[in-house]
């Protein structure tokens, strides 16, 4: 039935077990973990860092929920009568001109192009989002993943020991959740939402450590036993998730802020997104592909321009710390950062001194990895109405956020019998802001 | 508009004018057994093949198997004994028939057309409850069809088929869309803005003519299912022609306009009609003659060539039991991606339509027929035949619901279990063993074709405090309670065995399990504890094998 | 004097004594260009000047056939306009731009210029009884005070912090001086209020109202609200705070309009106001005459003036008006108040 190599291997396993078992006292078995936290500590070496320099891309989407103003952000339009109240500044790449709600963004413009010529049609909130979640309106019958899960899957390693995907979405509407789609839940999202630690990645104090990992070695025994003669993509699956379950129990610490030195966290300052950040440049640090940081609440129906000074100086601050902070840990060039939310706001003013939900010509930023620095691409007319020159949509944003990554953007994944390109029918990638 | 191109279009064309799958005059007499001819035609497939016969495997799996496809958990002890004490050539067929007189076949068989009808919005009470009465009633498939399709405004459970449309209501698309999919087998999503230059219109036409049967549905303020009296479907081409959409079927068959004339007063009268039902409480829905979503499940039912309607549920169910569609992927049912034996699929598509669509009448003949028994294991060295011969059992993984009662079963003390039976007792204990199970498999994903299992769930299995104070509890009347009563540890392991993997272990896993509750410096109980969590955390468990 | 109840915010029907008001009506109202946010009275009570989101200082009759502005200069600031005050024939605006200028009213000449005024956006400006000093505060959460006539700068005091306890930049939005001319109200977004002496700068008094500030801290992580309105009772010793109470989407201003008067000396909050009518910020206030009641404009989406009785805050009369009000003149008599707002003008009868 099976054969003896397969015997002689499980009995193996299990005199291991039995040694541990019997010999151990808990320090033993706390050594063994100290030695699977040390693998991810290792990702923070130089020598690790460098490799992943060389080897790997990652991104950090900050999800601007509700839709931030482009006026108040990328496209400012001082003077024209829907321009609000906020000057443009002049920035440090030649003749752009960012809002003065971006000062200290505006100061690190060689790392970001500007993409200021999005149209995208759709200014509902669900709607809006999964378009820009997905890079194509949703399509019943077909569950295409976002991009997140698309990031993973095409940059993540199968035997990751940190998650592929990682989505902090405590603050916002709707809390999206992301979807892998028809790439299966491999790639779905780690998802936060209610505290800064994922669900289940800690330990039980019921259980010791020796025990934990005794039994997932004997689960894995028996497991083994079993699935030997019963290859299958499930069974192959439910293998390799309770393989990662360690290495991601040692990731735990990653969504730890306090490692990290007290100059650092300053650094990043006291806000929610500002520490979410910090998380977010410690996970892609320690290799996980993907992380997505949601900042609510731009939705600014009513005191739009209240609303962006608070928001704006979170998004300047912040991005700007984590612009330098993976700069110098010469990570930024192999990390591409996006701003993005589901549109923008409308050019008009109502009477709350809001702005409404706006997706016909609005902007979006890429910085870091792939991208040329200090470009700016397309254009709106002067009162920000339409598009003027290089109309953008949501598919081919996504061609040129998979081309920087080097992801082709025309390769198909095949949903039942139909393939689907990743990057829309008829996108095409804006090579402008391309390195 | 994005432009899209549907490469699996092309052989929509070929479908509909070579239409069956296979010619019905040429297939076994009527009155086989549906084990026998399923027998017969996939034998026919393995000889022509050169495939070595199927292995059976063994009594415990074919308990475990059978007892997870037709209750959906996994059997108790007293099943387990039962199962033991009948003849071996009887105990199949009397399993089979045992358990579907049992409440849990009603439970298990909503529970699955839950999953498959309303995956987007679960655990919707209504539905459920309709469920649970149509299944426990054994109402046929093709009247619960037209209960959730034709959605009329009842009292009591049937109130609850309105759901299927009732979710969708917003979105003509996805009414259009998941009717399609999920009762014809058929997904015309990507005819809606396609350009292939020889069949263009005529797709656009089936997908637009889909959508005529479902674009005067809306909902009132009361959350009444109604229908308007006109509207009129129309579309672009990608010529850029606009054009008006027939009442056509997917078949190309078109259903006459039977909308009568209206004066413009008398079109007002009922516009303002429908528009207030649509915003006041108190304010009936004038019901039209001309229904179109009646003219289409008329024409779904009516349609004997193609038997789209038929051969859906007959594939959905052998996928379900086999883990492979007889076509699939399970929305693609066109000749372009034929069946693996069309035969096959068009003789139990008849044999159901023949027999007033029971559901439970294919199950049985599937359940019975020597596939569905076959050894889940391939130990040969040479490479496994493809899924599709049906040769070797497929490993399924439990769906959230399986899943779910399968845990709350292991985890109870094996000898709290009474005997199953047909009775109320009975009846109420699965009620309630729903309910417990309902709060975990919320925890669990509902699994799609091609299903993985993320690091979530083994995260979950790993560290959530649930699996360690509930399942793992330990007090008399749960598993944990029962174990620690053995004085002997072969005994021990041997009870563990049987009430989580429904069988006993072998002399390799009683040894390693042994030597695990002989390790030192250890609590005994944390010992059985942990032991127990290996199985339960393990493929075996997770799995239909 | 009358029963109190806080609570009650129906009119009540008019005593034979006192107090006078029963009725609130919008006489007229006429198209102006942009936000409006800032009006002060000219010599005669129908001339208006206002400054606006167009950035410039402009002129209009209110009792004109048709009500047509005119700009006061060809200059202007480089953003909205948001305070303005006239002494003789000068005019003194405050803007976002963080300048003040000081504007001949009649020939548009600027007379004076102060270009980095505040650091940040100034939110309002007041002018002391005597007309001898001009008092404005801005985002830098400074408080300044100009000598009316030079420009010359008197005094910057600061007592503010410069972010919100949740990490954010704070807003200093409305300043008043008592008609006493002794003492200057300050009002900041997180609700804190200073009253000082206004000569020296010493801080008086400190009251705080919290409910002003709606602070989200799970769901949208910002804020919104914050004081926007001061106002000194006639005797000077009443204190009247307004802006808008708890909101629970903060996206829209969507929390009661809120007043809270305070005897401020002793810190006892006289009466609270919260009406849930006409919802959004109470953006201007100002007790009538012998301090019998008090009138206050705002708004959301829309807009609202409403009278309270001045001593415990009934409900007297209440009116929606076109558009969100962010300010008015009241005239001496107390019957006629300008209100000016988003894209419009009112001239309301108080009666």
């Amino acid at each position: 039935m099976s054969d003896p190599a397969e015997v002689e291997h499980r009995r193996q396993a299990l005199r291991d077990l039995s040694r541990r078992g019997f010999l151990t006292t808990t320090a033993a078995g706390a050594t063994a973990i100290a030695a699977d936290m040390g693998h991810i500590n290792a990702l923070q070496s130089e020598a690790v860092t460098k490799q992943l320099k060389q080897n790997d891309t990652r991104v950090i989407l900050l999800w601007l929920a509700g839709g931030a103003s482009q006026f108040e952000t990328w496209d400012p339009k001082p003077g024209a009568k829907t321009g609000g109240p906020f000057r443009a500044i002049p920035t440090n790449a030649n003749g752009v001109h960012i809002s003065e709600l971006l000062p200290q963004l505006a100061k690190r413009m060689q790392h970001t192009a500007v993409i200021r010529s999005l149209n995208t049609r759709i200014a509902d909130h669900g709607g809006g989002a999964s378009l820009m979640e997905t890079g194509r309106v949703r399509d019943p019958g077909l569950d295409f993943p976002d991009l997140g899960a698309v990031v993973a899957r095409e940059l993540g390693r199968l035997d990751s020991q940190v998650p592929d995907y990682v989505s902090l979405y405590t603050s916002t509407e709707g809390r999206r959740k992301g979807t892998s789609g028809v790439l299966g839940s491999r790639y779905a999202p780690m998802f936060l939402s209610d505290n800064m630690i994922p669900l289940n990645l800690a330990q039980l104090d019921a259980v010791s450590s020796v025990d934990h990992e005794d039994r997932a070695a004997l689960r894995d025994v028996f497991a083994r036993k079993f699935s030997k003669n019963r290859s299958s993509a499930a069974v192959d699956s439910h293998m390799s998730a309770y393989q990662r379950v360690r290495g991601l129990m040692a990731s735990e610490q990653l969504f730890n802020v306090e490692n990290e030195p007290a100059e650092v966290r300053a650094r990043y300052g006291p806000t929610q997104f500002g520490e979410q950040c910090l998380i977010a440049r410690r996970l892609v640090e320690a290799g996980v592909p993907f992380v997505k940081v949601a900042r609510a609440w731009w939705d600014s129906h009513g005191q739009n321009f209240e609303t962006h000074q608070e928001l704006c100086a979170d998004l300047d601050h912040t991005m700007s710390v984590l612009l330098d902070d993976l700069s110098e840990r010469g990570l930024l060039e192999n990390t591409l950062i996006i701003t993005l939310g589901e549109f923008g706001r409308t050019p008009r003013i109502n009477a709350s001194l809001g702005r409404d939900h706006f997706a016909n010509a609005w902007s979006c930023s890429l910085s870091g990895h792939g991208i040329r620095g200090g470009s700016v691409y397309g254009k709106t007319d002067p009162e920000g109405n339409t598009v003027v020159d290089g109309e953008a949509s949501a598919a081919d944003l996504f061609a040129t956020v998979l081309q920087a990554l080097g992801i082709d953007h025309e390769h198909e994944y095949m949903v039942g019998a139909r393939p689907i390109p990743m990057a829309d029918f008829g996108s095409s990638p804006i090579n402008d802001v391309l390195a | 508009m994005t432009r899209r191109i549907c490469a699996v279009l092309t052989s929509f064309v070929v479908l509909f004018h070579s239409a069956g799958f296979a010619s019905e005059n040429k297939l076994l007499p009527a009155d086989t057994l549906i084990q026998d001819a399923i027998d017969h035609y996939l034998q026919m497939g393995i000889a022509k093949n050169g495939i070595s016969a199927v292995t059976h495997a063994s009594d415990e799996t074919i308990l475990r198997r059978t007892t997870l496809d037709l209750a959906g958990r996994i059997p108790t002890r007293p099943e387990q004994e039962w199962y033991k004490q009948r003849l071996p050539d009887e105990r199949r067929e009397q399993l089979v028939d045992r358990l579907l007189s049992l409440p849990d076949a009603a439970y298990h068989q909503a529970n699955e057309i839950d999953s498959h009808l309303l995956s987007n919005s679960p655990y919707n009470g209504e539905f459920r409850e309709y469920l649970l009465w149509a299944t426990k009633e054994k109402r046929s498939w093709d009247q619960m069809f037209r209960d959730m399709l034709l959605a009329k405004p009842e009292e009591g459970p049937l109130q609850g088929a309105t759901q299927f449309l009732r979710t969708r209501i917003r979105e003509v698309d996805d009414l259009t869309n998941d009717t399609a999919i999920l009762f014809l087998g058929i997904n015309v999503s990507c005819a809606k803005c396609h350009d292939h230059p020889l069949v263009d219109d005529w797709k656009q036409d089936h997908f637009y003519g889909m959508q005529a049967f479902f674009s005067r549905t809306y909902q009132t303020k009361k959350n009444v299912v109604a229908e308007k009296f006109f509207d009129e479907v129309k579309f672009k081409t990608t010529e850029g022609e606009d054009k008006l959409a027939s009442f056509m079927f997917l078949t190309g068959d078109v259903v006459p306009d039977a909308t009568p004339e209206f004066s413009d007063e008398a079109r007002k009268e009922l516009e303002e009609k429908i528009r207030k039902a649509e915003r006041e409480d108190d304010s009936e829905a004038p019901v039209p003659d001309f229904s179109p979503r009646m003219q289409l499940v008329d024409i779904a039912l009516r349609d004997d060539h193609n038997a789209f309607f038929a051969k859906n549920i007959v594939n959905r169910v052998w996928a379900r039991m086999l883990g492979t569609g007889l076509v699939t992927p399970l929305d693609q049912m066109h000749s372009g991606n034929p069946p693996s034996h069309p035969e096959l699929l068009a003789w139990l598509a008849r044999d159901l339509k023949q027999n007033g669509y029971d559901l439970n009448r294919l199950i049985r003949g599937v359940a019975l027929c020597e596939a569905y028994a076959g050894d889940s294991e391939w130990t040969s060295a040479a490479e496994p035949p493809q899924d599709q011969y049906f040769a070797v059992a497929r490993t399924r993984p439990l769906t959230h619901r399986q899943l779910a009662l399968s845990l709350q079963v292991a985890s109870t003390s094996p000898v709290n279990w009474p005997a199953a039976e047909a009775s109320d007792e009975w009846t109420q204990k699965r009620e309630s063993l729903e309910n417990r199970a309902n709060g975990w498999a919320r925890d669990f994903e509902q699994p799609k074709e091609d299903f993985q299992i993320a690091v979530d769930e083994a995260l979950f299995f790993s560290n959530n405090a649930r699996v360690y104070d509930d399942v793992l509890r330990d007090s008399g009347d749960r598993l944990i309670g029962h174990l620690k009563a053995f004085e002997d540890d072969a005994q021990l392991v041997a009870a563990l065995w049987e009430a989580v993997l429904s069988r006993i272990p072998d002399e390799e896993e009683r040894n390693a399990a042994v030597a695990w509750l002989q390790r030192e410096n250890e609590d005994r109980v944390e010992k059985i504890r942990q032991l127990s969590w290996t199985l339960l955390a393990g493929p075996e468990f997770r799995f239909n094998h | 004097m009358d029963e109190i109840d806080t609570s009650a915010n129906t009119p009540v029907a008019k005593s034979a004594a006192e107090p006078a008001i029963s009725s609130v009506k919008i006489a007229r109202s006429f198209s102006l260009p942009g936000a409006v946010f800032c009006v002060a009275g000219g010599c005669l009570p129908s001339q208006l000047y206002f400054g606006s989101s167009e950035f410039g200082v402009y002129r209009v009759d209110s009792d004109a056939e048709k009500p047509e502005p005119t700009a006061v200069s060809d200059s202007k600031h480089s953003s909205y306009v948001t305070g303005l005050v006239r002494i003789g024939d000068a005019l003194i605006s405050g803007s976002y731009d963080g300048s003040l200028i000081w504007w001949d009213a009649s020939t548009g000449d600027v007379r004076h210029r102060v270009n980095s005024a505040h650091d940040k956006w100034i939110r309002q400006i007041a002018i002391s009884p005597d007309g001898s000093t001009v008092a404005s505060v801005g985002d830098d959460m400074k408080t300044r005070v100009w000598n009316a006539e030079t420009a010359d700068s008197i005094a910057a005091w600061d007592g503010y912090e410069l972010m919100t306890p949740h990490g954010y930049p704070s807003m200093l939005y409305a300043v008043a001086f008592s008609p006493d001319g002794k003492w200057l109200a300050t009002g900041n977004r997180t609700g804190k209020v200073l009253i000082r002496n206004a000569a020296t700068g010493g801080v008086e008094a400190t009251l705080e109202t919290p409910v002003m500030y709606t602070w989200d801290p799970k769901a949208r992580r910002h804020s919104i609200g914050g004081i926007r309105s001061l106002s000194f009772s006639s005797d000077s010793q009443l204190l009247a705070v307004g802006g808008m109470g708890v909101v629970v989407n903060i996206d829209h201003l969507g929390g009661a309009s809120r007043i809270e008067v305070f005897n401020w000396q002793s810190g006892e909050k006289k009466f609270e106001i919260e009406d849930t009518k006409f919802k959004g910020l109470v953006e201007q206030l100002q007790f009538g005459p012998d301090d019998k009641w008090l009138v206050a404009a705002g708004g959301d989406n829309g807009g609202f003036v409403s009278v309270y009785e001045g001593a415990a805050g009934t409900l007297l009369a209440q009116e929606k008006t076109p558009m969100h009000v962010f300010d008015f003149q009241l005239s001496a008599d107390g019957s006629t108040l300008r209100a000016v707002g988003f894209e419009q003008a009112s001239v309301v009868d108080i009666a």
